[in-house]
Protein backbone atom coordinates (compact mmCIF):
# COMPACT_ATOMS: atom_id res chain seq x y z
CA UNK A 1 0.00 0.00 0.00
CA UNK A 2 3.08 2.63 0.94
CA UNK A 3 4.32 1.12 -2.34
CA UNK A 4 1.33 2.49 -4.30
CA UNK A 5 1.19 5.90 -2.49
CA UNK A 6 5.26 6.84 -3.02
CA UNK A 7 4.14 5.36 -6.69
CA UNK A 8 0.82 7.48 -7.01
CA UNK A 9 2.59 10.72 -5.24
CA UNK A 10 5.53 10.31 -7.64
CA UNK A 11 3.41 10.21 -10.38
CA UNK A 12 1.03 13.35 -9.83
CA UNK A 13 4.93 15.20 -9.29
CA UNK A 14 6.25 13.75 -12.75
CA UNK A 15 2.36 15.05 -14.22
CA UNK A 16 2.83 18.26 -12.96
CA UNK A 17 6.93 18.19 -14.75
CA UNK A 18 5.05 16.58 -18.19
CA UNK A 19 2.67 19.43 -17.73
CA UNK A 20 4.79 22.15 -18.22
CA UNK A 21 6.30 20.66 -20.87
CA UNK A 22 3.44 19.47 -22.76
CA UNK A 23 2.14 23.07 -22.16
CA UNK A 24 5.01 23.89 -24.56
CA UNK A 25 4.20 21.69 -27.09
CA UNK A 26 0.36 22.35 -27.31
CA UNK A 27 0.97 26.19 -27.38
CA UNK A 28 3.89 25.48 -30.31
CA UNK A 29 1.19 23.28 -31.62
CA UNK A 30 -1.84 25.70 -31.62
CA UNK A 31 0.39 28.73 -32.32
CA UNK A 32 2.64 27.44 -35.02
CA UNK A 33 0.91 24.33 -36.54
CA UNK A 34 4.32 23.23 -36.22
CA UNK A 35 4.42 19.25 -34.76
CA UNK A 36 7.15 19.34 -32.43
CA UNK A 37 9.27 15.84 -33.08
CA UNK A 38 11.94 17.67 -30.93
CA UNK A 39 10.01 18.44 -27.88
CA UNK A 40 11.34 15.97 -25.53
CA UNK A 41 14.94 17.51 -26.90
CA UNK A 42 14.17 20.79 -25.68
CA UNK A 43 13.65 19.12 -22.40
CA UNK A 44 16.78 17.40 -22.51
CA UNK A 45 18.47 20.48 -23.16
CA UNK A 46 17.02 21.67 -20.47
CA UNK A 47 18.33 18.85 -17.83
CA UNK A 48 21.98 18.65 -19.67
CA UNK A 49 22.27 22.33 -19.11
CA UNK A 50 20.70 21.94 -15.16
CA UNK A 51 23.47 19.29 -14.67
CA UNK A 52 25.98 21.91 -16.42
CA UNK A 53 25.35 24.84 -14.70
CA UNK A 54 25.82 22.79 -11.27
CA UNK A 55 28.76 20.83 -12.64
CA UNK A 56 30.27 24.58 -13.61
CA UNK A 57 28.94 26.84 -10.33
CA UNK A 58 28.23 24.91 -7.66
CA UNK A 59 24.55 26.04 -7.18
CA UNK A 60 21.82 23.83 -8.91
CA UNK A 61 19.26 27.07 -7.81
CA UNK A 62 20.93 29.30 -10.29
CA UNK A 63 19.57 26.74 -13.09
CA UNK A 64 16.15 27.52 -12.47
CA UNK A 65 17.32 31.65 -13.36
CA UNK A 66 19.69 30.80 -16.34
CA UNK A 67 18.61 27.63 -18.21
CA UNK A 68 15.38 28.79 -18.95
CA UNK A 69 16.74 31.80 -20.39
CA UNK A 70 19.21 29.92 -22.76
CA UNK A 71 16.15 27.86 -23.39
CA UNK A 72 14.18 30.96 -24.59
CA UNK A 73 17.52 32.11 -26.25
CA UNK A 74 17.84 28.73 -28.10
CA UNK A 75 14.05 28.59 -29.39
CA UNK A 76 14.42 32.39 -30.95
CA UNK A 77 17.51 31.34 -33.06
CA UNK A 78 16.09 27.73 -33.69
CA UNK A 79 12.70 29.45 -34.83
CA UNK A 80 14.12 31.95 -36.95
CA UNK A 81 16.37 29.03 -38.57
CA UNK A 82 14.85 25.48 -38.89
CA UNK A 83 10.48 26.91 -38.09
CA UNK A 84 9.99 30.04 -40.34
CA UNK A 85 11.65 28.58 -43.78
CA UNK A 86 8.68 25.81 -43.33
CA UNK A 87 5.91 27.77 -41.78
CA UNK A 88 2.92 26.58 -43.34
CA UNK A 89 3.46 23.02 -43.71
CA UNK A 90 2.46 20.97 -41.09
CA UNK A 91 4.11 17.57 -42.73
CA UNK A 92 8.04 19.48 -43.54
CA UNK A 93 7.25 20.23 -39.65
CA UNK A 94 7.48 16.67 -38.64
CA UNK A 95 10.42 16.22 -40.56
CA UNK A 96 12.32 19.15 -40.12
CA UNK A 97 11.68 18.89 -36.35
CA UNK A 98 12.78 15.37 -36.38
CA UNK A 99 16.46 16.39 -37.68
CA UNK A 100 16.23 19.09 -34.79
CA UNK A 101 15.89 16.49 -32.63
CA UNK A 102 18.77 14.43 -34.42
CA UNK A 103 20.87 17.36 -34.07
CA UNK A 104 20.12 18.33 -30.53
CA UNK A 105 20.91 14.90 -29.11
CA UNK A 106 24.09 13.72 -30.68
CA UNK A 107 25.18 17.84 -30.07
CA UNK A 108 24.63 16.85 -26.05
CA UNK A 109 26.57 13.75 -27.10
CA UNK A 110 29.15 15.28 -28.76
CA UNK A 111 29.44 17.48 -26.28
CA UNK A 112 28.66 16.37 -22.93
CA UNK A 113 29.49 12.70 -23.55
CA UNK A 114 26.96 9.53 -23.67
CA UNK A 115 27.38 8.59 -20.17
CA UNK A 116 23.71 9.20 -18.05
CA UNK A 117 24.37 11.01 -14.83
CA UNK A 118 22.92 11.22 -11.89
CA UNK A 119 22.38 14.53 -10.14
CA UNK A 120 22.01 14.82 -6.26
CA UNK A 121 19.06 17.15 -5.62
CA UNK A 122 19.64 20.38 -3.99
CA UNK A 123 17.14 19.39 -1.47
CA UNK A 124 17.86 16.13 0.29
CA UNK A 125 15.71 16.23 3.19
CA UNK A 126 12.74 13.76 3.25
CA UNK A 127 9.12 14.52 5.16
CA UNK A 128 6.72 12.01 7.03
CA UNK A 129 3.38 12.13 4.80
CA UNK A 130 0.70 9.33 4.77
CA UNK A 131 2.80 7.04 6.83
CA UNK A 132 5.84 7.45 4.37
CA UNK A 133 9.24 9.27 4.62
CA UNK A 134 8.32 11.35 0.95
CA UNK A 135 11.61 13.41 -0.42
CA UNK A 136 11.41 17.27 -0.20
CA UNK A 137 12.40 17.83 -3.22
CA UNK A 138 10.20 16.33 -5.32
CA UNK A 139 7.13 18.23 -3.49
CA UNK A 140 9.24 21.40 -4.06
CA UNK A 141 9.33 20.45 -8.09
CA UNK A 142 5.59 19.99 -7.85
CA UNK A 143 5.04 23.23 -6.26
CA UNK A 144 7.89 24.87 -8.74
CA UNK A 145 6.08 23.22 -12.17
CA UNK A 146 2.18 24.19 -10.56
CA UNK A 147 3.83 28.21 -10.43
CA UNK A 148 4.79 28.21 -13.08
CA UNK A 149 1.72 26.96 -15.47
CA UNK A 150 -0.20 29.38 -13.24
CA UNK A 151 2.62 32.06 -13.89
CA UNK A 152 2.12 30.68 -17.95
CA UNK A 153 -1.64 31.28 -17.52
CA UNK A 154 -1.71 34.46 -15.90
CA UNK A 155 0.85 35.93 -18.90
CA UNK A 156 -1.84 33.92 -21.46
CA UNK A 157 -5.02 35.83 -20.30
CA UNK A 158 -3.72 39.39 -18.14
CA UNK A 159 -1.28 40.54 -20.32
CA UNK A 160 -0.98 42.43 -23.70
CA UNK A 161 1.33 39.63 -25.55
CA UNK A 162 -0.75 37.09 -24.02
CA UNK A 163 -3.81 38.26 -25.43
CA UNK A 164 -2.07 38.83 -28.82
CA UNK A 165 -1.11 35.46 -28.53
CA UNK A 166 -4.18 33.96 -28.45
CA UNK A 167 -5.68 36.44 -30.96
CA UNK A 168 -3.07 35.74 -33.85
CA UNK A 169 -3.93 31.76 -32.95
CA UNK A 170 -7.83 32.34 -33.40
CA UNK A 171 -7.04 34.38 -36.77
CA UNK A 172 -3.08 35.65 -37.85
CA UNK A 173 -4.78 37.45 -40.76
CA UNK A 174 -7.24 39.86 -38.71
CA UNK A 175 -4.50 40.47 -35.68
CA UNK A 176 -2.32 41.26 -38.51
CA UNK A 177 -4.72 43.36 -39.59
CA UNK A 178 -4.94 45.05 -36.37
CA UNK A 179 -1.54 45.68 -36.39
CA UNK A 180 -0.23 42.91 -34.28
CA UNK A 181 3.12 41.70 -35.18
CA UNK A 182 2.39 37.72 -36.27
CA UNK A 183 5.72 36.99 -36.98
CA UNK A 184 7.09 38.01 -33.65
CA UNK A 185 4.30 36.19 -31.96
CA UNK A 186 4.94 33.09 -33.48
CA UNK A 187 8.95 33.78 -32.65
CA UNK A 188 8.04 34.39 -28.64
CA UNK A 189 5.56 31.69 -28.69
CA UNK A 190 8.47 29.17 -29.87
CA UNK A 191 10.82 30.34 -27.83
CA UNK A 192 8.44 30.14 -24.27
CA UNK A 193 7.57 26.67 -25.60
CA UNK A 194 11.22 25.54 -25.56
CA UNK A 195 11.75 27.79 -22.39
CA UNK A 196 9.15 26.17 -20.87
CA UNK A 197 10.62 22.52 -21.60
CA UNK A 198 13.80 23.66 -20.28
CA UNK A 199 12.81 24.63 -16.96
CA UNK A 200 10.49 21.36 -17.08
CA UNK A 201 14.48 19.89 -17.56
CA UNK A 202 15.65 21.41 -14.45
CA UNK A 203 12.83 20.71 -12.12
CA UNK A 204 13.48 17.36 -13.61
CA UNK A 205 17.44 16.48 -13.57
CA UNK A 206 17.48 15.92 -9.86
CA UNK A 207 14.93 12.77 -10.13
CA UNK A 208 15.89 11.59 -13.43
CA UNK A 209 18.83 10.36 -15.55
CA UNK A 210 20.53 13.00 -17.25
CA UNK A 211 21.54 11.74 -20.16
CA UNK A 212 21.51 12.92 -24.42
CA UNK A 213 18.15 10.47 -24.57
CA UNK A 214 16.02 11.69 -21.77
CA UNK A 215 13.75 13.85 -23.91
CA UNK A 216 12.98 9.58 -26.00
CA UNK A 217 10.42 9.02 -23.05
CA UNK A 218 8.99 12.01 -22.67
CA UNK A 219 8.27 13.35 -26.30
CA UNK A 220 5.36 10.39 -26.70
CA UNK A 221 4.26 11.31 -23.08
CA UNK A 222 3.89 14.95 -23.63
CA UNK A 223 1.63 13.92 -27.59
CA UNK A 224 -0.78 11.80 -25.31
CA UNK A 225 -1.63 14.65 -22.68
CA UNK A 226 -1.80 17.01 -25.25
CA UNK A 227 -4.42 14.77 -27.71
CA UNK A 228 -5.93 13.18 -24.37
CA UNK A 229 -6.83 16.93 -23.21
CA UNK A 230 -8.09 18.50 -26.49
CA UNK A 231 -5.98 19.45 -29.14
CA UNK A 232 -5.16 22.97 -28.17
CA UNK A 233 -6.67 22.84 -25.08
CA UNK A 234 -4.44 24.14 -22.74
CA UNK A 235 -6.37 23.34 -19.55
CA UNK A 236 -7.26 19.98 -20.87
CA UNK A 237 -3.54 19.24 -21.47
CA UNK A 238 -2.53 20.25 -17.49
CA UNK A 239 -5.31 17.66 -16.46
CA UNK A 240 -4.29 14.76 -18.94
CA UNK A 241 -1.05 15.57 -18.24
CA UNK A 242 -1.39 14.29 -14.41
CA UNK A 243 -4.26 12.17 -14.92
CA UNK A 244 -2.09 9.97 -17.00
CA UNK A 245 1.27 10.23 -14.55
CA UNK A 246 -0.68 9.03 -11.71
CA UNK A 247 -2.03 6.48 -13.78
CA UNK A 248 1.07 5.23 -14.95
CA UNK A 249 2.36 5.40 -11.22
CA UNK A 250 -0.44 3.56 -9.89
CA UNK A 251 0.32 1.12 -12.09
CA UNK A 252 3.59 0.67 -11.85
CA UNK A 253 3.74 -0.16 -8.41
CA UNK A 254 2.21 -3.49 -9.16
CA UNK A 255 3.48 -4.03 -12.94
CA UNK A 256 6.52 -3.27 -14.88
CA UNK A 257 6.64 0.30 -15.94
CA UNK A 258 6.26 -1.28 -20.04
CA UNK A 259 3.00 -3.14 -18.81
CA UNK A 260 2.51 0.65 -17.29
CA UNK A 261 3.05 2.72 -20.45
CA UNK A 262 1.12 0.07 -22.35
CA UNK A 263 -1.66 0.35 -19.83
CA UNK A 264 -2.21 4.38 -20.27
CA UNK A 265 -1.58 3.78 -24.22
CA UNK A 266 -5.12 1.64 -23.90
CA UNK A 267 -6.70 4.40 -21.74
CA UNK A 268 -5.30 7.03 -24.34
CA UNK A 269 -6.85 4.73 -27.10
CA UNK A 270 -10.13 4.44 -25.31
CA UNK A 271 -10.62 7.90 -24.48
CA UNK A 272 -10.23 9.05 -28.30
CA UNK A 273 -12.87 5.88 -28.94
CA UNK A 274 -15.42 7.43 -26.62
CA UNK A 275 -14.17 11.18 -26.58
CA UNK A 276 -12.41 11.73 -30.30
CA UNK A 277 -11.61 15.16 -29.57
CA UNK A 278 -10.53 14.35 -26.05
CA UNK A 279 -11.83 14.24 -22.31
CA UNK A 280 -12.08 18.22 -22.19
CA UNK A 281 -12.50 19.21 -26.16
CA UNK A 282 -15.26 22.25 -26.63
CA UNK A 283 -14.19 23.72 -23.10
CA UNK A 284 -12.27 26.70 -22.21
CA UNK A 285 -9.96 27.75 -25.11
CA UNK B 1 -4.84 60.30 -49.55
CA UNK B 2 -5.18 56.52 -51.20
CA UNK B 3 -4.22 55.66 -54.52
CA UNK B 4 -3.99 51.97 -56.10
CA UNK B 5 -2.14 52.16 -59.11
CA UNK B 6 -2.20 48.76 -61.33
CA UNK B 7 -2.46 46.25 -58.21
CA UNK B 8 -1.82 42.78 -59.64
CA UNK B 9 -2.08 39.81 -56.81
CA UNK B 10 -2.02 36.11 -56.97
CA UNK B 11 -3.30 32.90 -55.22
CA UNK B 12 -0.50 30.70 -56.16
CA UNK B 13 -0.63 30.49 -59.25
CA UNK B 14 -4.00 32.05 -59.80
CA UNK B 15 -3.84 35.58 -60.95
CA UNK B 16 -6.88 37.22 -58.92
CA UNK B 17 -6.19 40.89 -59.16
CA UNK B 18 -5.64 41.87 -62.29
CA UNK B 19 -4.70 45.77 -62.42
CA UNK B 20 -7.09 47.36 -59.94
CA UNK B 21 -6.74 51.22 -59.85
CA UNK B 22 -8.46 53.48 -57.71
CA UNK B 23 -8.69 56.25 -55.33
CA UNK B 24 -10.16 57.94 -52.28
CA UNK B 25 -9.63 61.53 -51.67
CA UNK B 26 -9.28 62.95 -48.23
CA UNK B 27 -13.26 62.83 -46.54
CA UNK B 28 -14.60 61.46 -49.28
CA UNK B 29 -16.72 58.15 -49.21
CA UNK B 30 -15.79 55.95 -51.80
CA UNK B 31 -17.85 52.28 -52.61
CA UNK B 32 -16.20 49.55 -54.62
CA UNK B 33 -19.27 47.20 -56.41
CA UNK B 34 -18.71 43.87 -57.76
CA UNK B 35 -20.75 40.16 -58.10
CA UNK B 36 -19.16 37.71 -56.23
CA UNK B 37 -15.78 36.56 -56.61
CA UNK B 38 -14.83 39.69 -59.13
CA UNK B 39 -11.83 40.10 -56.49
CA UNK B 40 -13.19 42.67 -54.26
CA UNK B 41 -11.84 41.76 -50.83
CA UNK B 42 -8.74 40.29 -52.20
CA UNK B 43 -7.90 44.14 -53.08
CA UNK B 44 -8.91 45.08 -49.92
CA UNK B 45 -6.42 42.63 -48.46
CA UNK B 46 -3.74 43.94 -51.17
CA UNK B 47 -4.51 47.26 -49.25
CA UNK B 48 -3.70 46.00 -46.19
CA UNK B 49 -0.69 43.83 -47.50
CA UNK B 50 -3.09 40.95 -46.18
CA UNK B 51 -2.43 39.37 -49.61
CA UNK B 52 0.99 40.73 -51.44
CA UNK B 53 0.76 42.65 -54.51
CA UNK B 54 2.97 41.34 -57.34
CA UNK B 55 2.23 44.35 -59.12
CA UNK B 56 1.64 48.33 -59.14
CA UNK B 57 1.12 50.44 -55.97
CA UNK B 58 -0.94 50.95 -52.85
CA UNK B 59 0.18 54.74 -52.32
CA UNK B 60 -1.53 56.00 -49.06
CA UNK B 61 -0.39 59.45 -48.36
CA UNK B 62 2.54 59.29 -49.80
CA UNK B 63 3.99 55.70 -48.28
CA UNK B 64 4.04 52.82 -50.78
CA UNK B 65 2.01 49.71 -48.61
CA UNK B 66 3.08 46.84 -50.54
CA UNK B 67 6.86 48.23 -49.40
CA UNK B 68 6.02 47.95 -45.45
CA UNK B 69 5.18 45.15 -43.03
CA UNK B 70 1.50 44.12 -43.24
CA UNK B 71 1.35 44.60 -39.07
CA UNK B 72 2.78 48.66 -39.73
CA UNK B 73 0.08 49.26 -42.01
CA UNK B 74 -2.98 49.85 -39.65
CA UNK B 75 -0.56 52.41 -37.35
CA UNK B 76 -0.17 54.36 -41.03
CA UNK B 77 -4.19 55.31 -40.22
CA UNK B 78 -5.96 52.94 -41.97
CA UNK B 79 -8.94 50.65 -40.24
CA UNK B 80 -10.16 47.42 -41.56
CA UNK B 81 -12.83 46.16 -40.71
CA UNK B 82 -12.58 42.88 -42.51
CA UNK B 83 -15.57 40.59 -44.19
CA UNK B 84 -17.32 38.55 -41.24
CA UNK B 85 -16.08 41.27 -38.67
CA UNK B 86 -13.20 39.05 -37.86
CA UNK B 87 -13.75 39.53 -34.02
CA UNK B 88 -11.88 37.02 -32.20
CA UNK B 89 -14.61 35.16 -30.15
CA UNK B 90 -12.68 33.84 -27.31
CA UNK B 91 -11.73 37.36 -26.53
CA UNK B 92 -13.41 39.38 -24.49
CA UNK B 93 -15.40 42.03 -25.86
CA UNK B 94 -12.65 44.26 -23.95
CA UNK B 95 -10.08 42.68 -25.08
CA UNK B 96 -11.18 42.92 -28.80
CA UNK B 97 -11.35 46.69 -28.36
CA UNK B 98 -8.19 47.26 -27.15
CA UNK B 99 -6.33 44.41 -29.50
CA UNK B 100 -4.54 47.30 -31.92
CA UNK B 101 -3.06 49.15 -28.80
CA UNK B 102 0.27 47.75 -27.07
CA UNK B 103 -1.49 49.51 -23.94
CA UNK B 104 -4.62 50.39 -22.77
CA UNK B 105 -5.99 53.28 -24.67
CA UNK B 106 -6.50 56.76 -22.33
CA UNK B 107 -9.93 57.02 -20.62
CA UNK B 108 -10.92 59.80 -23.22
CA UNK B 109 -10.57 57.36 -25.79
CA UNK B 110 -12.64 54.84 -24.16
CA UNK B 111 -15.11 57.05 -23.31
CA UNK B 112 -15.73 58.60 -26.32
CA UNK B 113 -16.15 55.28 -28.35
CA UNK B 114 -18.89 54.15 -25.54
CA UNK B 115 -20.28 57.16 -26.19
CA UNK B 116 -20.80 56.31 -29.48
CA UNK B 117 -21.75 52.50 -28.99
CA UNK B 118 -23.26 52.36 -25.39
CA UNK B 119 -24.10 48.62 -25.87
CA UNK B 120 -20.24 47.53 -26.02
CA UNK B 121 -19.89 49.26 -22.45
CA UNK B 122 -22.14 47.19 -21.35
CA UNK B 123 -20.80 43.60 -22.26
CA UNK B 124 -17.14 44.90 -22.30
CA UNK B 125 -16.59 41.30 -19.34
CA UNK B 126 -18.61 39.25 -21.68
CA UNK B 127 -16.72 37.02 -24.89
CA UNK B 128 -16.79 38.46 -28.22
CA UNK B 129 -18.28 35.30 -29.73
CA UNK B 130 -21.55 35.84 -27.34
CA UNK B 131 -22.43 38.97 -29.39
CA UNK B 132 -24.94 39.45 -32.25
CA UNK B 133 -23.66 40.33 -36.00
CA UNK B 134 -25.28 43.78 -35.05
CA UNK B 135 -22.88 43.93 -31.92
CA UNK B 136 -20.16 42.63 -33.44
CA UNK B 137 -20.56 44.34 -36.78
CA UNK B 138 -19.91 47.54 -34.23
CA UNK B 139 -17.41 46.25 -32.24
CA UNK B 140 -15.32 45.69 -35.07
CA UNK B 141 -16.13 49.10 -36.29
CA UNK B 142 -15.21 50.59 -32.80
CA UNK B 143 -11.75 48.36 -32.66
CA UNK B 144 -10.81 50.43 -35.23
CA UNK B 145 -11.96 54.02 -34.44
CA UNK B 146 -9.70 53.27 -31.02
CA UNK B 147 -6.68 53.57 -33.59
CA UNK B 148 -8.14 56.89 -34.53
CA UNK B 149 -7.45 56.24 -38.48
CA UNK B 150 -7.93 58.36 -41.38
CA UNK B 151 -9.15 56.00 -43.70
CA UNK B 152 -11.92 53.32 -42.57
CA UNK B 153 -11.98 50.22 -45.20
CA UNK B 154 -15.27 48.12 -44.47
CA UNK B 155 -15.86 44.46 -46.59
CA UNK B 156 -19.19 43.83 -46.71
CA UNK B 157 -20.04 45.76 -43.14
CA UNK B 158 -24.50 44.51 -43.86
CA UNK B 159 -23.75 41.09 -44.84
CA UNK B 160 -25.39 38.88 -42.72
CA UNK B 161 -26.95 42.09 -40.43
CA UNK B 162 -30.35 41.76 -39.26
CA UNK B 163 -32.28 44.58 -41.84
CA UNK B 164 -33.40 46.71 -38.94
CA UNK B 165 -29.86 46.71 -37.80
CA UNK B 166 -28.67 47.80 -41.26
CA UNK B 167 -29.64 51.10 -40.77
CA UNK B 168 -27.76 51.37 -37.53
CA UNK B 169 -24.64 50.33 -39.29
CA UNK B 170 -25.31 52.79 -42.12
CA UNK B 171 -25.67 55.65 -39.56
CA UNK B 172 -22.46 55.08 -38.01
CA UNK B 173 -20.60 54.86 -41.19
CA UNK B 174 -21.89 57.90 -42.15
CA UNK B 175 -20.86 59.38 -38.46
CA UNK B 176 -17.66 58.19 -38.91
CA UNK B 177 -17.29 59.66 -42.04
CA UNK B 178 -18.78 63.09 -40.90
CA UNK B 179 -15.83 62.81 -38.24
CA UNK B 180 -13.21 63.11 -40.80
CA UNK B 181 -12.75 59.61 -41.50
CA UNK B 182 -12.18 58.68 -45.32
CA UNK B 183 -14.30 55.54 -45.95
CA UNK B 184 -13.53 52.95 -48.78
CA UNK B 185 -17.00 50.28 -48.84
CA UNK B 186 -17.01 46.75 -49.93
CA UNK B 187 -21.13 46.21 -50.42
CA UNK B 188 -23.53 43.80 -51.80
CA UNK B 189 -25.90 46.12 -50.75
CA UNK B 190 -26.18 48.61 -53.98
CA UNK B 191 -28.47 50.74 -51.56
CA UNK B 192 -26.51 51.16 -48.82
CA UNK B 193 -23.14 52.01 -51.43
CA UNK B 194 -25.07 54.74 -53.18
CA UNK B 195 -26.82 56.16 -49.83
CA UNK B 196 -23.67 56.07 -48.03
CA UNK B 197 -20.92 57.43 -51.14
CA UNK B 198 -20.29 59.93 -53.18
CA UNK B 199 -18.15 57.92 -55.55
CA UNK B 200 -18.15 54.04 -57.23
CA UNK B 201 -15.75 52.33 -58.48
CA UNK B 202 -17.37 48.92 -60.56
CA UNK B 203 -15.13 45.60 -60.36
CA UNK B 204 -15.01 42.90 -62.80
CA UNK B 205 -12.87 39.67 -63.21
CA UNK B 206 -9.85 41.19 -60.94
CA UNK B 207 -9.83 44.76 -61.74
CA UNK B 208 -11.87 47.74 -61.90
CA UNK B 209 -14.00 48.47 -65.03
CA UNK B 210 -16.42 51.45 -64.17
CA UNK B 211 -16.60 54.47 -62.59
CA UNK B 212 -19.11 57.05 -61.70
CA UNK B 213 -20.91 59.39 -59.22
CA UNK B 214 -23.15 57.82 -57.17
CA UNK B 215 -26.08 60.35 -58.29
CA UNK B 216 -25.55 59.03 -61.48
CA UNK B 217 -24.78 55.31 -61.13
CA UNK B 218 -28.37 55.74 -59.26
CA UNK B 219 -29.92 56.02 -63.01
CA UNK B 220 -27.46 54.25 -65.37
CA UNK B 221 -30.03 51.19 -65.60
CA UNK B 222 -28.04 49.88 -67.92
CA UNK B 223 -24.30 49.57 -65.85
CA UNK B 224 -26.02 48.27 -62.88
CA UNK B 225 -27.60 45.50 -64.98
CA UNK B 226 -24.95 44.82 -66.86
CA UNK B 227 -22.29 44.82 -64.16
CA UNK B 228 -24.34 43.89 -61.10
CA UNK B 229 -27.13 42.07 -62.47
CA UNK B 230 -29.40 44.48 -60.36
CA UNK B 231 -32.28 46.59 -61.85
CA UNK B 232 -33.62 49.30 -59.15
N1 LIG C 1 -7.44 32.27 -50.14
C1 LIG C 1 -7.75 32.08 -51.43
N2 LIG C 1 -7.09 31.17 -52.16
C2 LIG C 1 -7.37 30.97 -53.48
N3 LIG C 1 -8.28 31.67 -54.14
C3 LIG C 1 -8.98 32.59 -53.47
C4 LIG C 1 -8.75 32.86 -52.09
N4 LIG C 1 -9.57 33.83 -51.69
C5 LIG C 1 -10.30 34.16 -52.78
N5 LIG C 1 -9.95 33.44 -53.85
C6 LIG C 1 -10.49 33.56 -55.21
O1 LIG C 1 -10.19 34.85 -55.70
C7 LIG C 1 -11.30 35.40 -56.38
C8 LIG C 1 -11.67 36.73 -55.77
O2 LIG C 1 -12.18 36.52 -54.46
P1 LIG C 1 -12.64 37.70 -53.51
O3 LIG C 1 -11.62 38.77 -53.55
O4 LIG C 1 -12.97 37.11 -52.20
O5 LIG C 1 -13.95 38.19 -54.25
P2 LIG C 1 -15.14 39.11 -53.73
O6 LIG C 1 -14.76 39.70 -52.42
O7 LIG C 1 -15.31 40.12 -54.80
O8 LIG C 1 -16.35 38.24 -53.63
C9 LIG C 1 -12.40 34.37 -56.34
O9 LIG C 1 -12.39 33.67 -57.55
C10 LIG C 1 -12.01 33.46 -55.21
O10 LIG C 1 -12.44 32.16 -55.47
MG1 LIG D 1 -15.65 39.45 -50.55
Amino acid sequence: MELVIALGMNGIVWGLIIALIALGLSIIFGLLDIINIAHGDFFMVGTVLAWFVLDTTGNYWLAFLIVPIIGFAMGVVIEYTVIQPIKNAAALSIVATFGLSIILQEGVRATFGAAPTRLVPPIQSTIQMFGLEYEVYRLFAAAVSIAAILLFFGFLHRTKMGTWMRAVRYDPETATAMGIPARKIYMITFALGFAMAALGGVVAAPITTVDFQAGVDILPFCFMAVIIGGLGNLEGTVAAAVMLAFFEGVMASFADPTIARIGSLCLMSIVLLIRPHGIFAGATR
Amino acid sequence: MLELVDVHAHYGKVHVLQGSSLRVEDGETVALLGRNGVGKTTTLKTIMGLVPASGGAVVFNGTDLTKIAPHRIPGQGIGYVPQGRGIFPTLSVLENLEIGLPKSPPPEVMDHVFERFPRLKERLGQSGGTLSGGEQQMLAIARCLVLKPRLLILDEPTEGIMPILVQDIRREIAAVNKAGVSILLVEQNIKTALKLCSRIYIMEKGAVVHEARAEDLKDDKDTLHRYLGVTI
